[in-house]
């Protein structure tokens, strides 16, 4: 069964297309990687998933799902090393979408922020300022965050880049882990092997849907042939897209 | 300016209380303020409430109650507009808040050009300690109790904000009405402060102390609490400096808040200079 469906869905900056008119659907409990060259709109996509960048045009279907059911990990995640904050703190964040700006913080909700440090191995670090951690530990603290949130549909961008052999084994772990738990997970990646060895399913993206299907299929040579040779499509004198008239 | 600016002529205790309702309220402001990088944000306000105060005059004359209100509908106003303007991320925050508060300023200026003399001017960027009566002591009252109470109600929200706005932004919480609220709040402080001690001394008072605190904590809730100590120390001994030798308080209490950066800067426990010095030995772990 499907957990979110795109219906015609073309995303994009100033009136132009990242993302151009994709159709289809995320199965629930399964793990998506979204593959395609540096451009073909794969962080656009996951921002539109996540609620974060309204569509030019189409929709996406989230089946109801509300904002606190989606854990969104953005490939420039934002987290201002500087601030004030630690690590124990930037996990509770996870919290917020069950306790918003008022709810007090149960006994049980700390047992949770516990459990997920432990989980991600930074048992130890609640009290470490965000500045004082290296960026493989502050990505671990970012998946134990995921954890707290207890979300349904789980959003990350290329969640393992410049990070050590070890950290991405014990990260990947946790992934792997989701679907059996009833999570939807839609990860970028660029590692083939990774996607291979840790997704179901592939939709293999160069702006426009190139494959979208069981991970070896979607990896098949002529899909990647053809997702090398559409490049980039931005160019200043575009025209209008007519394709919506069209259809 | 001498004679008008005697500072001989205000009573101390009434300027002590209004400086320590100061330091309560803007001090952690201005700790919020340089932990999101908008240090001179307060700044830009501070110019901004002079319109306001400006149109006050023209109006009610130099009438205390009338130019605070005025005040603080500029300042409202240059914060609020700001705040939208950079929401729509057509423009960089602190390029919003120039377009506001240089319009606001030379609006102010224009106001007052053919009706006041420079003497006003002067009061309203860096106070007449003279200016402080009970009117002005419960406004400051009032300011900081009002932000106290804000920060404890919205704390949560101030400091998600700011560390993690995209995260924030996906999790559904109200950024831009928190920035709002945020930015209301330092207006409300600075026209607090900005009869007796000056609009630009007022933001003296809220940012240096809370630049300071970095120095000596690591935690919002440590450097806050660092910075309002630092803050009603500045207060109390500019004030009592200024009464002295009958300097201007504003200059005063900046001064000796600036000196108390340097010391903080100096052997401050987090990360003071003399913490780091070359040679010395480093730890194990």
């Amino acid at each position: 069964m499907s957990l979110v469906r795109l219906h015609d869905l073309t995303l994009g900056y100033e009136r132009r297309p990242a993302v151009h008119h994709l159709d289809g659907a995320f199965d629930e409990a399964r793990v998506t990687a979204v593959v395609g060259p540096n451009g073909s709109g794969k962080s656009t996509l996951l921002k539109g998933l996540a609620g974060a960048l309204a569509p030019l045009s189409g929709r996406v279907d989230r089946s109801g799902l509300k904002p606190n059911q989606i854990a969104y990990l953005p490939q420039d995640h934002g987290v201002d090393r500087d601030f004030p904050m630690t690590i124990g703190e930037l996990v509770a964040l996870g919290l917020w979408g069950r306790r918003g700006l008022f709810g007090a913080v149960t006994h049980q909700d700390r047992h949770r922020i516990e459990e997920a440090m432990s989980a991600v191995g930074l048992s130890g670090f609640e009290d470490r300022a965000l500045g004082s951690v290296s960026g493989g530990q502050l990505q671990r603290a970012l998946f134990a965050r995921v954890l707290v949130q207890d979300a349904r549909l789980i959003l990350l961008d290329e969640p393992f880049t410049a990070l050590d052999a070890r950290t991405t084994d014990d990260l990947i772990a946790l992934v792997k882990r989701w679907p059996s738990e009833g999570r939807t997970v839609v990860m970028v990646l660029h590692d083939l092997d990774m996607v291979r060895d840790t997704c179901a399913d592939t939709l293999l993206l160069a702006r426009e849907k190139v494959a979208w299907a069981p991970t070896e299929q979607a990896l098949a040579p002529e899909h990647l042939l053809t997702a090398r040779r559409l490049s980039e499509a931005w160019s200043d004198g575009a025209g209008i897209c007519h394709r919506d008239h069209a259809a | 300016m001498s004679a008008v600016h005697s500072g001989a002529e205000f009573a101390l205790p009434m300027a002590l209380a209004g400086g320590l309702a100061l330091a309560l309220g803007g001090a952690p402001l201005g700790v919020l303020l340089i932990a999101r990088r908008m240090s001179l944000v307060g700044d830009a306000l501070s110019h901004g409430i002079l319109p306001g105060a400006a149109l006050a005059y023209l109006i009610a004359g130099p009438d205390p109650v009338a130019m605070t209100i005025g005040a603080l509908i500029a300042g409202f106003v240059v914060a609020g507009l700001s705040s939208l303007l950079a929401r729509t991320k057509r423009l960089p925050e602190d390029a919003a808040f120039a377009v506001f508060y240089l319009s606001a300023l030379a609006l102010g200026v224009l106001i007052l050009g053919r009706n006041a003399n420079a003497e006003v001017v002067f009061d309203l960027l860096f106070g007449a300690a003279k200016g402080l009566d009970t009117t002005a002591l419960l406004v400051s009252a009032g300011a900081a109790t009002a932000t106290l109470f804000a920060l404890a109600l919205f704390i949560r929200g101030f400091l998600a904000e700011s560390a993690d706005p995209v995260f924030m932004r996906a999790s559904g919480l109200p950024g831009g009405l928190l920035h709002l609220l945020l930015m209301l709040l330092v207006a409300l402080n600075l026209v607090a402060g900005f009869r007796a001690f000056g609009a630009l001394m007022t933001v003296g008072l809220m940012m240096i102390p809370a630049a300071a605190a970095r120095f000596w904590a690591r935690s919002y809730i440590g450097q806050a609490g660092t910075a309002v100590l630092i803050s009603a120390l500045s207060s109390g001994a500019g004030l009592f400096l200024a009464h002295r030798f009958g300097a201007e308080p504003g200059a005063t209490m900046t001064l000796t808040a600036a000196s108390l950066f340097a010391l903080s800067a100096l052997v401050g426990s987090n990360n003071g200079l003399l913490q780091n010095l070359p040679g010395r030995t480093h730890l194990e772990g």
